[in-house]
């Protein structure tokens, strides 16, 4: 499937759909403990992210407290 | 393997807790004495930036020694996220401003350590932010000191010096029940002796310069988020933002991206190292502090000089009960005691020869203060009878030398009482 990740187009072969929490890993995102996931413009509940698959043309962001300004 | 990825018990993760292998096999975590860090391009900036990505920037912002220090306080406390701070003090402020706003009131235990004091009393007063102060072991004081403008309750597990203990579960529910969260300054029992989760706070707050840090090296503070507190609230507008795009790390998040960063008082990397340090002897350390202080209260308790010593760890001590129940039967390294006068615990304090009269508590060496003429110098009658400080009293932070040392310490010094 084709998503945009950040803004970037990025494919993820062999895959229709995948769960937050595996796409998580797939993506390799860094500290996933600490990370906000929006998907297509909304912010998800972090207890959902098992329960919540994204999609060929999906838009995902991710989203950091940490580091950073504001 | 990431140590980090193991389920550990406590005094592994004392240990190991959030570590990742060093450089060239480096088993301490490495001081990263730099104030900023460089991108491979400007995108990359960016999205660190936008907060797309983590990544170091500065290291008032973050730093990955301060971060290793952070990740392994998490994990001891149970929290979510942490803060490590320049000191103890800035801690407590940076997490209180986090929170109340001008026109605001803060609810605090009347005996918390005097620097807290006089920041809630006198400090915050001047940004309009109002404290009322009651005795946390008294909890119809503390309901009623609840108003429609409180919007925390401030205690600390151990009153210093008073070395009173309130019930943090019971104090908790009243948090619950006003709808504001409860922060709890863990310095004297460190999560060796409760973890702050347990007892029902909301944030955490230590001075690492104490007990973590163990020998007197350096100064730090930390804020640990439990997550347990919604702040998706009325009486919290200015955190709606944070709420939306960072749900439960609402308040790490505010801290973080407002006031840590502005008021900037960040850790040092070499500070963060030394604390770091620390950590891994922290429960062996609190085991012999414990030790320690029962015995030389149990001395004490009998000397014919001694007027009245006040230790939980005592079975006449008001706090023996709850102290037992919330510290799993340890009751730590610091007490107090009564002379006859003030002159007389003077010539005590300058007979002792292995205890230190100094400033600090949770050193490896034994320490002792004349609070009254010291650390609450600046306050009257009535402010020094709210914080327990009276003027025949010493204060104790007991080491971890040979008991026997410390107890010959004490019994030759008191000749001169
Ligand atoms: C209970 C308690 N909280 C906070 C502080 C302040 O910590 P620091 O000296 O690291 O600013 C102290 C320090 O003396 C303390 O004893």
């Amino acid at each position: 499937m084709n998503l945009t990740v950040n803004g970037k187009p990025a494919t993820i072969d062999n895959q229709e759909t995948l769960d937050i929490t595996t796409l998580l890993t797939v993506l390799k995102v860094e500290t996933p403990e600490y990370v906000t996931v929006e998907l297509n413009g909304e912010i998800l509940d972090r207890e959902n992210f098992d329960a919540t698959s994204v999609k060929n043309g999906d838009s995902i962001e991710f989203l950091y407290f940490m580091g950073g300004g504001n | 393997m990431s140590s980090s990825t193991r389920k550990f018990r406590f005094d592994t993760l004392l240990i190991h807790g959030g570590t990742e292998a060093g450089p060239a096999g480096a088993t301490t975590v490495p001081i990263v004495q730099s104030s900023s860090f460089s991108h491979a391009t400007a995108e990359e900036l960016e999205d660190i930036f936008r907060g797309r990505r983590m990544g170091q920037v500065y290291t008032r912002i973050n730093n990955p020694t301060t971060e290793s220090l952070e990740r392994r306080l998490t994990l001891l406390e149970g929290g979510i996220a942490t803060i490590a701070t320049a000191s103890g003090m800035a801690a407590i402020t940076t997490a209180v401003l986090t929170i109340a706003r001008s026109g605001d009131e803060i609810l605090s235990s009347s005996s918390v350590f005097g620097g807290t004091f006089s920041l809630f009393r006198d400090t915050l007063a001047n940004y309009g932010i109002a404290a009322r102060f009651v005795d946390p072991t008294d909890l119809a004081a503390v309901r009623g000191g609840v108003t429609d403008k409180t919007r925390l309750i401030f205690v600390e597990t151990i009153g210093n010096p008073k070395m009173d203990v309130p019930d943090i579960g019971e104090i908790a529910a009243i948090a619950r029940q006003a709808g504001v969260p409860l922060l709890v300054d863990a310095t004297v029992t460190t999560p060796c002796l409760a973890r702050g989760k347990e007892l029902g706070a909301d944030i955490v707050l230590h001075s690492t310069s104490k007990f973590i840090n163990g020998t007197g090296s350096a100064i730090g503070g930390a804020i640990i988020d439990l997550g347990s507190f919604n702040w998706d609230s009325a009486k919290f507008p200015h955190f709606q933002p944070f709420v939306t795009k960072y749900r439960n790390f609402a308040f790490s998040a505010r801290a973080r991206k407002l006031i840590h960063k502005d008021f900037g008082a960040c850790a040092a990397p070499m500070n963060s190292f030394l604390l770091t340090e620390g950590v891994e002897t922290l429960a062996l350390r609190m085991e012999r502090h414990c030790d320690n202080a029962l015995q030389l209260a149990r001395f004490l308790a009998v000397h014919p000089k001694v007027q009245w010593v006040n230790y939980p760890g005592l079975p006449d001590s008001p706090y023996h009960g709850v102290a037992s129940r919330q510290f799993g039967g340890r009751f730590g390294g610091i007490l107090t005691f009564g002379l006859a006068d003030k002159p007389a615990s003077f010539r005590v304090i300058n007979a002792l020869t292995l205890a230190k009269n100094l400033a600090n508590i949770g050193d490896a060496k034994t320490l002792v203060i004349h609070p009254a003429s010291t650390i609450c110098a600046d306050y009257g009658p009535e402010e020094k009878g709210l914080m327990g400080v009276t003027e025949e009293m010493v204060r104790v932070s007991v080491g971890i030398e040979a008991i026997d040392d410390i107890i010959e310490d004490f019994a030759e010094a008191l000749e001169q009482a």
